[in-house]
Order: structure tokens, then C-alpha cells, then sequence
């Protein structure tokens, strides 16, 4: 069997023997999909959805919320093939080295491996995503054709870059259904199966492996499925949902035997207009303020990134501080600018401002967690409730990056800044998120401090993995997409060898 | 004289009274005297300092003791300012980041 399938047509009770399962036909699922294509390996590729959105298959997101607010649980991704690429904003940008590192003042964080693991599987990563040549950081001045860089002294903070993702005909983004429905459909040995929900990963008795899925349609049909394989890349939400429901064999769920699935839920917050540059000469390269298409391909944009030295010496989580909208100064901001750019010497008569935007990276929290609530889906699932924190730590921890801006750019005599928020309640006021789901089966080396291992096999049980961002231990700030996509890829090279 | 001859002099005549008005400063705002003349002189602008400085001498001591700290240091406004932020001198008024100088004479402006 290959091609597109339709679970609501096979006949009930079907029972389906691939060597692979893989849950959920995202970036994830597709990308390990299609790098496994030619590996002789049967491969059925579960979507819940279809190829579009449809209200009742989207409605069984649904969930609670406690805590600091958030997006609803059905509001932050889409529950179709593809999955959330249908509606990411392209930005792409990989994870700096820093980002796998153990760091001093900030527990939690780390990786069992450091970049060098998945730095192989960035090019592909990058082809499938459309985003054109790599260049990023590599751009470093050669972006001057767009204007000048920043201004800025000597310090804690650098123009970076990211790139964006785009599909022929330069619409922006890839939806990887749409992009891929075509190569997955002519793979021989892929069975994309379409409105196919897996409700329950049933274990062997002795909680080893993965002995069958359960799998049921909102018509009312019931299918079985038993891989030799099963990869679960179902985004960090629904992939804790379907670990912890699944708890006939381990009460606590599939692989929950240290109460750590769905614990250590992460997003990028994205507070709005967090601070005011002001440039004295009020000149700013566009390349800050729009996304620029470069002769070679690359869409780019810079952004304002903490340096690996100053977040090291400073104990600061990761940023990606963005230049947004020119902004009107009122009376007692101009007097701050006419008095500071006097002092230093500076004509500041045509000084303009600008608002800035960011990503931060939150510092990992058990408390952050998904947990079964006691309502259920038109499946029978349980729906999830996510209690949200954010932690005072983070927003000051910004605050300093911030801080650090604001000295480089007086260091230079190029501008000033002014910082929006001090208090909890005006960061919570400003609050937006990435709708980056990331961390509910985090990867470590040891058991009881992560769900997944290096390989990103779950531990304890022989022929479960995880595939996404559920297993970053640590978040950095760049989006996810390529980096998830890059280690999926690794994932692929691992189950080319185990499943040999 | 021809009339042209006469306009030329009273074009240069009103020039050099103007010059003059805008080099003593005739017609900018006249302050009383302070005992920290010698330091607020430094201001190129007193006004917008002094709208900043209510928002800096929050945290500030009284002017006295501002100036006689501010003594202590022999650089002039502009040296200082363009020196601290390469120094991590920094102060935080209302949000905005400024050289740690900027944020003393502008205290020191407002309560003056």
C-alpha cells in the first residue's frame, strides 16, 4: 500500500503492519518521512487531519488553562497535514553553539550533544524549508548593500541575521503539506493516512516496546496499526497528551516513569514593543525594519543578538531583539534625547525612533506543564490542561540585554534607548508568543532527567521516538523550525541503522 | 550715499546685532545665579535638562551634595559622558539609559 489514504474509507478494524509509525504529518513527521523514502523501510505516516483545516478535526485541540494567560490550546497550531507550517511566519534562524550549553547561574540548561551533532543536517534542513542559501551570520557586513549596520560600541551585542522561508513563485512561507503532498505521494514505500488520530500507544506487558496504536476517525471508524518503529511527531503539546493518556501498562503514561512528560512546557515570549531606540542621525538601514530579498536568494532580516561571551559572563538567557516601527517621542523623551545627545556632543536634530520587538528564551520550569484534565474529546481523549509561568528571572535577565543595547549605543554615539517595562504586570500587559511548543519531552543522557535520550529514543521503551521540538532541553531564542527539521534528519540516520 | 549703500548698512548693522544677541545668548532664558553655575554652564541646554532632571533627581541627593560630587570628578560634562559608557557608567532615569554623568547634571539642573 502507498499513495494517500483516507483512514474513513479502509474497512473497520483494518489492521495495518508498517515498519515505521510516524504520528502526526507536520515538518517533523514529513521531513523524517521523505528522509527515509528510498531505505526500504514501509513507512505509514498518521495524519489527523486532511489536506485543509476542518473545525471539528481542529476542535479536538481544545483544552484548560491555568496560570500566567496563554494562547488557547487550540489557537497556537493547526491540526492538518502540514501542521503549524500553515500558518509559521517563515522566520528561520538556526540555534548558536551557546544554546546547547550547560550554563553556569542557569540550571536546566543544556543538551546531551553540543551544535557539531546536528551541524550536518543543516543544509538539508534548509533546503526543505525553502529558505535559500545559508548565509545568516555568515552575511556579517556583506548586508551593507542595504545600508549601513548598526552603530555600535564595543560589547554584549551584534547585528545577527535571519533568513525566511519561502516557496516558488516567492509566496512566504513553506506549507510543507501543500509543498510535499506530491513527493510523499509518489514515494513507493510511504502511506500517508489521512484523518487517521491515534488515541492510544499501547506497550507490551512489560512496558518494553510499543506493541500497537489504536487509531480512530471523527466518522467512527477504528483501525489497529503495529509497527516495528513508532516516532511520535505530533508537536510538544499532543505528543505529551498521547504519552500521558496512554497509561494502561505504565499508570503514569508511556514513558512518564519520572512524572517528567509534559513537565518543562516552553514557548518564546514575545512581549511587544519592549524598548525605544532612538538613532541621533535618524538613519537606520531598511534591512532592520523589512525583510530584504538578496541578489543570491536569501531573504534576510537583522535583528540584535547577545554575544556567547556576555551571555556566559552575565548569566543571560538567550534574545533576538527586533526593530519594528518609527515611533513619536513625547516631551519628556525628547528632553532625554536633546540633554544626553548635548552632553555627548552629538546633533541630534533630526534624531527619529524606532519601537523594538524580541524573542527571549525562557529558563526551563517542571511547574510549566501539560497534565490530563478530566474533560474529553469526541474521540474519547482526555483534553489537556497547561498551567503557564513565566518567571521574574526572565524578563530580567532581558532587561539586561537590553540594558547592555542601550550602553553600546551611547558607547558609539549613534543613539539611545529606552526600556518599556520594569514591573511583572507591564511585561505580562505587553505579552505575545511565538507559538514555538517546545520541551515536553525533553532529551537527556539520564532517565530521570529527561524523557528522551540522545538519540531522541524514549527511555525504557526499545522502538519509541520523539520527533520535534518536545525534546529541546533548552530553547534558545531562534524559531524552531530548522532546527527541529535538522534533527529529525539526524533521527532519519539513526533509524536507517536500528531499523536495518 | 545711495539708498542701495544705506540698506547694505543697515542689512550689516541688524546682522551684527544679531550675531551678537545670539553669541551672549541676549535672548535665551536668563537664570538666577546658583552656586553651581560653574557646572550647570556646562549644559548646552538647560530647559530639556531640567524636564529631565525631575525625572532623575528621584534618586539623587540634594543639589549640594550632587555638586560637590560631581567637583570630585576634574572632567568636564562632555568628557565624562563620552567616556562612561565605555566605563559601564550608566544610569537608568524613567526607562531611559544615559551616561551616569547626564543623569547627575540633569538632577542637579532640576533642583537648582
Amino acid at each position: 500500500m502507498s499513495g494517500f489514504q483516507d483512514a474513513r474509507a479502509l474497512p473497520k478494524d483494518t489492521v495495518l503492519t508498517p515498519d515505521l509509525a510516524i504520528i502526526g504529518g507536520g515538518p517533523a513527521g514529513i521531513s523524517l518521512a521523505l528522509a527515509l523514502a528510498e531505505s526500504g523501510q514501509n513507512i505509514l505516516l498518521l495524519e489527523s487531519g486532511g489536506r485543509t483545516f476542518e473545525a471539528d478535526v481542529q476542535k479536538l485541540y481544545e483544552g484548560s488553562q491555568t496560570g500566567v494567560p496563554y494562547i488557547a490550546l487550540d489557537g497556537g497550531r493547526l491540526r492538518y497535514l502540514g501542521g503549524s507550517t500553515n500558518h509559521w511566519g517563515g522566520w528561520t534562524r538556526p540555534l548558536d553553539k551557546i544554546d546547547f550549553e550547560t550554563r553556569k547561574g542557569l540550571p536546566l540548561f543544556g543538551w546531551p550533544f553540543g551544535r557539531d551533532a546536528i551541524e550536518p543536517y543543516f543544509s538539508r534542513a534548509q533546503s526543505l524549508i525553502e529558505a535559500g542559501p545559508w548565509v545568516y551570520d555568515e552575511a556579517g557586513e556583506t548586508n551593507s548593500d542595504n545600508g549601513p549596520l548598526l552603530r555600535l560600541g564595543p560589547g554584549g551585542l551584534y547585528t545577527s541575521w535571519f533568513q525566511f522561508s519561502k516557496t516558488r513563485d516567492n509566496n512566504l512561507p513553506t506549507h510543507f503539506g501543500d509543498r510535499y503532498q506530491a513527493d510523499l505521494a509518489k514515494a513507493a514505500h510511504i502511506t500517508p493516512l489521512l484523518n487517521a488520530n491515534v488515541t492510544a500507544i499501547r506497550l507490551s506487558p512489560d512496558a518494553g516496546r510499543v506493541a500497537q496504536l489504536d487509531v480512530a476517525t471523527l466518522s467512527g471508524n477504528r483501525l489497529t496499526v503495529k509497527p516495528r518503529y513508532t516516532v511520535l511527531a505530533a508537536g510538544a503539546i499532543e505528543c505529551a497528551r498521547l504519552m500521558l493518556a496512554s497509561n494502561d501498562v505504565m499508570t503514569a503514561g508511556v514513558g512518564n516513569g519520572n512524572d517528567l512528560v509534559g513537565r518543562f512546557f516552553a514557548d518564546h515570549p514575545i512581549p511587544r514593543n519592549v524598548a525605544t531606540m532612538v538613532m541621533f542621525d535618524g538613519a537606520i538601514a531598511p534591512i532592520y525594519l523589512n525583510n530584504v530579498a538578496r541578489p543570491d536568494g536569501a531573504v534576510m532580516r537583522a535583528v540584535l543578538s547577545p554575544r556567547p561571551e556576555f551571555m556566559r559572563a552575565h548569566g543571560v538567557a538567550g534574545s533576538l531583539t527586533t526593530v519594528e516601527n518609527e515611533v513619536k517621542l513625547d516631551p519628556f523623551a525628547t528632553a532625554a534625547v536633546v540633554t544626553t545627545a548635548q552632553a555627548l556632543g552629538v546633533d541630534a536634530s533630526r534624531a527619529k525612533a524606532y519601537s523594538l520587538g524580541c524573542g527571549m528564551e525562557m529558563a526551563p520550569d517542571p511547574d510549566r506543564r501539560l497534565t490530563l484534565g478530566t474533560e474529553r474529546d469526541a474521540l474519547g481523549m482526555p483534553r489537556l490542561n497547561l498551567h503557564m509561568t513565566i518567571a521574574d528571572d526572565d524578563f530580567t535577565l532581558f532587561r539586561q540585554t537590553l540594558t547592555e543595547l542601550g550602553r553600546q549605543l551611547l558607547a558609539a554615539k549613534s543613539g539611545m534607548l529606552h526600556i518599556s517595562y520594569n514591573r511583572r504586570d507591564e511585561w505580562l500587559e505587553a505579552m505575545d508568543w511565538g507559538n514555538h511548543h517546545l520541551g515536553t519531552t525533553r532529551m537527556h543522557s539520564d532517565p530521570k532527567q529527561g524523557v528522551v535520550d540522545a538519540n531522541s529514543k524514549v527511555h525504557g521503551i526499545g522502538n519509541l521516538y520523539v520527533a520535534g521540538s518536545s525534546v529541546f532541553p533548552t530553547y534558545g531564542s531562534s524559531n524552531p523550525t530548522l532546527n527541529l527539521v535538522a534533527l529529525t534528519l539526524r533521527l532519519a540516520d539513526h533509524l536507517k541503522k536500528v531499523m536495518a | 550715499m545711495t539708498r542701495r549703500g544705506i540698506l547694505a548698512g543697515l542689512v550689516a548693522v541688524l546682522a551684527a546685532a544679531g550675531g551678537a544677541a545670539w553669541k551672549f545668548r541676549l535672548f535665551a532664558k536668563q537664570y538666577p545665579p546658583t552656586p553651581y553655575d560653574d557646572l550647570l554652564g556646562q549644559i548646552v541646554d538647560r530647559e530639556p535638562a531640567i524636564v529631565f532632571g525631575r525625572a532623575a533627581r528621584k534618586s539623587m541627593p540634594g543639589a549640594a551634595q550632587l555638586a560637590a560630587g560631581l567637583r570630585r570628578d576634574h572632567r568636564s560634562l562632555a568628557e565624562r559622558a563620552a567616556a562612561e559608557p565605555g566605563e559601564a557608567q550608566i544610569a537608568e532615569v524613567a526607562g531611559w539609559i544615559v551616561p551616569q554623568s547626564v543623569a547627575l547634571y540633569a538632577a542637579l539642573a532640576a533642583q537648582a
